[in-house]
């Protein structure tokens, strides 16, 4: 049921509205990522991702450049 | 390292089941957990998606554990005194020894999460329970009636006695606690109530 611990990657975002989570859906299927949740109830929209391939740099990267802000939730 | 890991989320769980008692489902945030686990909100998105996925994961976790104890010791083809008291015994020991998870499930009762958690697991805990009521009657020891109408006669009484007990005070602000006598004497009287 858990997956490994090692591949989740966890963002602090501000990605808030529906419409936000639509557009970062599109970007999210244009890269191939399939396991990702975002907790819009959260003060911090924490953006979940599973994943063995991507590194934290490279989502910051991708969400940055479509206009949102992205830092590792420490 | 494994051990420890479960220690975790164990005592994620019951930090959890201990705010939302205290706050609410509303008020209760990933952030206020972390604070009382005196862990980083990151661990708990490890463990977790949401708020949502985090409160119905305990819930589920909880409401099978409950039904386990529940169904200890309890067969459904025994006599109708003897499983009914089984049945007694059981509910009050669960609830009595995990109040705070008792109170949650409450709560969870009259809150949008009830279907999910509810729909799945009470299942098997249903079925049991209403083989025994079917038995029961087949046998001709209680009257064919509704499960609601059983449940409520066979049960209710006793859940109202712990909920005086957990308040501390029964009507009118009289203190109270619920000793073995009151329970076992209320159970003769349902016993009597129920019986042909």
């Amino acid at each position: 049921m858990e997956p490994d611990f090692k591949h989740i990657l966890l963002f602090k975002t501000n990605i808030q509205t529906a419409e936000d989570k639509t557009l970062i859906a599109k970007v999210m299927e244009k890269n191939k990522i399939e396991q990702w949740t975002i907790d819009q109830q959260d003060v911090d929209c924490v953006l979940r991702i599973v994943s063995t391939v991507l590194k934290l740099d490279e989502v910051i990267h991708l969400v940055s450049k479509n206009g949102y802000q992205c830092e590792e939730l420490t | 390292m494994r051990a420890r890991d479960l220690n975790k989320v164990e005592l994620v769980k019951q930090k959890a089941m201990e705010l939302l008692v205290k706050i609410g489902f509303e008020g209760f945030t990933m952030n206020k957990l972390a604070k009382e686990c005196k862990i980083s909100v990151a661990t708990l998105y490890i463990y977790y998606k949401d708020k949502d996925d985090l409160i119905l994961q305990v819930a589920m976790e909880e409401a099978e554990r409950m039904s386990n104890v529940m169904l200890e010791d309890f067969d459904p083809e025994a006599s109708f005194e003897v499983g009914l008291k089984q049945q007694w015994k059981n509910r009050a020991k669960c609830m009595l020894e995990n109040p705070i998870t008792a109170q949650f499930l409450e709560q969870l009762r009259t809150s949008t999460y009830q279907e999910d958690v509810y729909g799945t697991i009470v299942n098997n805990f249903k079925l049991t329970l209403g083989k025994f009521m079917t038995n029961a009657i087949n046998r001709g020891e209680i009257n064919p009636m509704q499960l609601e109408v059983y449940w409520s006669v066979a049960f209710a009484p006793l859940y109202n006695l712990v909920r005086f007990h957990f308040e501390g005070r029964s009507i009118g602000g009289k203190p109270f606690i619920l000793t073995d006598e009151a329970l076992w004497g209320t159970f003769e009287l349902v016993l009597k109530a129920l019986k042909k």
